[in-house]
């Protein structure tokens, strides 16, 4: 009799603790929506994957950062629409002389800091030097080619250019752009002070980070009252958040196979769009292994994209074969470079050496990295390689091991910064891509008018994916799922920032 | 004759189905259990899949013959180092001074009072999330369970009279914990360790359902679970099977621990 009893016992407690572990996966916040009723101060939650690593992109690097502040807490002096035009923002107009190196920008006279401080033509001086001296991450680089930064008025800022740049007022929607107030830069990582329309409020590490409205802002108010950004590790506790009315958005879809249950019930809109994030399966081209093209050939040519993409990302999302996205000009379909050949990419590494070594892909611990990781380690084992992957904790232990000491083989992460193909493949950064001819081209495309720019973007594009300096797994869709009632959401993702000023229920 | 103790034998019986899956996935499984097969994703379960197939198209079921290695590893090294550690330890504080005894025990009531999976995930953080970190750990939040069970048995021991004796003749103390006490505290040992196993399989399951265990994509019923969350509405049956693999494998190990409890204790000797 006691015997079965404590078989019950024990098969219960078991029982219990496997349904707890499974039930692990729920998210845990309560804030969240205040309520239906209309008017100012209402209240949005939204939910996103990658939290910041700091709060100053100044000296940080990391998408979620101006994903965060840029638009919302600081902004630039023009930025790019919907459809990637360039439009006025901070600057009303402005006008570009006739050799190409000289900008003149009006600005809007009516602009105030958060600290209560005037938005003038010295501070947009002061944000554009600034970037050459005190900040520190490698896409600073765009400010190189500024000989002068001069405010001729209060309202009237003008810029030289040390040579004619195609790339520089496009930059400057970017978060290079920012403006900032010379007394509001002392505690950038944890108060940022800009003139946007929305003010940092809170931030509570490793759950989410508050922003209030600023009331005080120059341009059209914002609907929302505050909006608190929660950050997830888990992809199915960021869908569970939202079936659970703990937030109002999902910002990013992560288990996109899961994104049924939010298409079929009607709570819910879908909205998918594009976005510039490259899913780049990195090589460290300063390895041995990936001097030789015919490795880095025969890695391409081992992925089957279009299975890889139907496996890790349910089929949603975009194969591109380079490092451009549909949005820009100069994108072109380059997947037929590096066509799926196994047999083909087993000769090759074959004739290079490579065969039966190991390669280490160190992920950063992000659903679709671990997802596209496990299928790049299968087929490329197919292919004859030997592959060990590591997981590093995302952002800190991936952007120190990966991104700063460069100390992997190959990875797996979505570039989303706007026109990146020469920030991403150079010496300098973690590809370790060192490439005189694609420089080449790249300096051509700044240099020359729209058509010159055009044709060498073009060319620069090919390079890359002839050469194999990475392989680009998929272009990542831009997949918001939120409550039915909220407006102004963003059809494609273009840009670095998440534009909260145009949401609305 | 002896009535035969049905935990023990139902829980000899599920441990020994598990060890015996782990020993044949080493020379066959139905697939290869890392293969991804973009082809055969998310099939039901057949006749060529009986458990089915998961989002990469791996087979299910050899992902679980595969797994319960990871699991018996686990369970084995973490219950070694706990063993290792918190057995000597149990004795010392058995056999020395009183306030000595005291330091070695208070010392392991602050690690008894540190939750396991805190420190678990702890170590995932500094070491790296991977199998031996997660062992190490698992093994070392497992030490006081041993020392404080093995000093009671010990301090039973050093009361008897062969004891006595031996210390009377002049045995000095390592001699006498390793001939007298030691082979005295054995079955203690075993019960702790089948108990502790238990444990370590649940322990390890949660870490790498939680990311800070076993990487991908080594199988593990952990993590199994962890990637079927997508999929609780569409296939529930790719978090069922591991899932009840796991509680399986728990409910072995502790039935286990019952009986041989049950088979040791001479206080249940008159029951038998």
């Amino acid at each position: 009799m006691k015997s079965s009893f404590r078989i019950r016992a024990v098969a219960f407690v078991a029982t219990a603790a496997v349904l707890a572990l499974t039930a692990c996966s729920a998210g845990s916040s309560t804030s969240g929506s205040s309520g239906s009723s209309p008017g100012g101060d209402q209240k949005l939650s939204i939910g996103l994957v990658a939290e910041p690593a700091s709060l100053d992109f100044t000296t940080t690097d990391g998408a979620a950062i101006p994903q965060l502040l840029l638009g919302n807490v600081y902004e630039t002096l023009v930025k790019q629409d919907d459809s990637g035009k360039i439009v006025p923002s901070l600057a009303k107009s402005w006008t570009v002389s006739a050799d190409r190196k000289t900008y003149t920008f009006d600005l809007v006279d009516t602009a105030k800091f958060t600290n209560g401080k005037p938005f003038t033509a010295n501070d947009a001086v002061f944000s554009i030097n600034r970037v050459k001296t005190a900040w520190t991450i490698s896409l600073k680089a765009a400010m190189d080619v500024v000989s002068q930064a001069k405010a001729l008025s209060p309202t009237q800022l003008q810029v030289t250019l040390a040579k004619p740049s195609n790339d520089w007022l496009f930059r400057m929607t970017t978060r290079i752009g920012a403006m900032f107030s010379e007394s509001g830069v002392s505690a950038l990582a944890t108060d940022p002070v800009g003139t946007g329309p929305f003010k940092f409020s809170k931030w509570n590490r490793g759950d989410s980070i508050v922003m209030v409205r600023n009331d005080d802002y120059w341009g059209t108010k914002p609907f929302f009252q505050q909006i608190t950004l929660k950050y997830f590790k888990d992809a199915t506790a960021l869908n569970n958040a939202l079936l659970t009315s703990t937030i109002n958005v999902i910002g990013t879809v992560q288990a996109p196979e899961a994104l049924s249950q939010f298409t079929s019930n009607t709570k819910y809109q879908v909205i998918e769009g594009t976005t510039n994030g490259e899913v780049l399966l990195s090589f460290n081209n300063s390895r041995p292994v990936f001097k030789d093209i015919r490795t880095r050939q025969a890695i391409r040519m081992a992925i089957d994209h279009k299975a890889l993409l139907d496996t890790c990302f349910a089929g949603r999302g975009k194969l591109i074969g380079s490092m451009v996205p549909p949005t820009d000009p100069w994108y072109e379909d380059l997947t037929g470079i590096a066509p799926y050949d196994l047999a083909k990419a087993k000769s090759l590494l074959q004739a290079s050496g490579a065969a039966g070594k190991t390669l280490r892909l160190r992920l950063p611990t992000l659903p679709y990295a671990t997802s596209c990781g496990q299928v790049v380690k299968s087929m490329l084992e197919q292919a004859g390689l030997k592959v060990q992957i590591d997981q590093l904790e995302f952002p800190a232990a991936w952007l120190t091991t990966v991104f700063k000491n460069a100390d992997y083989d190959m990875s797996i992460i979505a570039h989303v910064e706007p026109r990146d193909l020469g920030a991403v493949f150079n010496a300098k950064y973690y590809t370790r891509y060192d490439d005189p001819t694609l420089q080449g081209y790249l300096a051509a495309a700044d240099a020359g008018d729209e058509a010159a720019q055009v044709d060498n973007m073009k060319k620069a594009a090919r390079r890359l994916s002839e050469q194999a300096a990475g392989d680009w797994l998929f272009l990542l869709p831009n997949l918001v799922v939120a409550d039915k009632n909220i407006k102004g959401l963003p059809q494609n993702a273009i840009t670095e920032s998440f534009d909260l000023s145009k949401l609305a229920r | 004759m002896k009535r035969l103790n049905p935990s023990l034998v139902a829980g000899g019986v599920i441990v020994g189905v598990i060890v015996l899956m782990a020993l044949v996935s080493f020379v066959w499984t139905p697939y290869d259990a890392t293969l991804v097969t973009p082809a055969s994703r998310l099939l039901k379960p057949s006749w060529s899949h009986w458990f089915g197939t998961d989002k990469f198209g791996r087979d299910v079921l050899s992902q679980i013959m595969v797994g319960s290695r990871t699991t018996l590893f686990v369970g084995v090294v973490a219950v070694g180092v706990a063993a290792v550690i918190g057995v000597p330890l149990g004795i010392l504080a058995a056999m020395v001074r009183r306030w000595s005894s005291e330091v070695i025990m208070r010392a392991n009531d602050l690690l008894l009072a540190f939750p396991a999976l805190l420190l678990a995930i702890m170590f995932g953080a500094v070491f790296g999330a991977s199998t031996l970190t997660a062992m190490v750990a698992i093994g070392i939040a497992s030490v006081p369970g041993f020392a404080r069970v093995i000093r009671s048995g010990a301090l039973q021991v050093m009361r008897t009279e062969y004891v006595l004796a031996a210390r009377a003749a002049g045995r000095r103390p390592w001699p006498i914990a390793v001939r007298h006490v030691l082979p005295n505290v054995t079955s203690l040992i075993t019960v702790q360790a089948s108990v502790s196993f238990a444990i370590a399989v649940l322990a390890e399951a949660a870490l790498s359902f939680l990311g800070y265990g076993t990487p991908p994509p080594t199988p593990s019923w952990g993590r199994m679970l962890q990637e079927s969350q997508e999929f609780l509405f569409s296939a529930p049956r790719l978090a069922i099977f591991p899932g009840v693999a796991i509680a399986i494998a728990v409910l072995g190990f502790n039935l286990l621990g019952d009986g041989l409890r049950d088979r040791f204790d001479p206080k249940l000797e008159d029951r038998r």
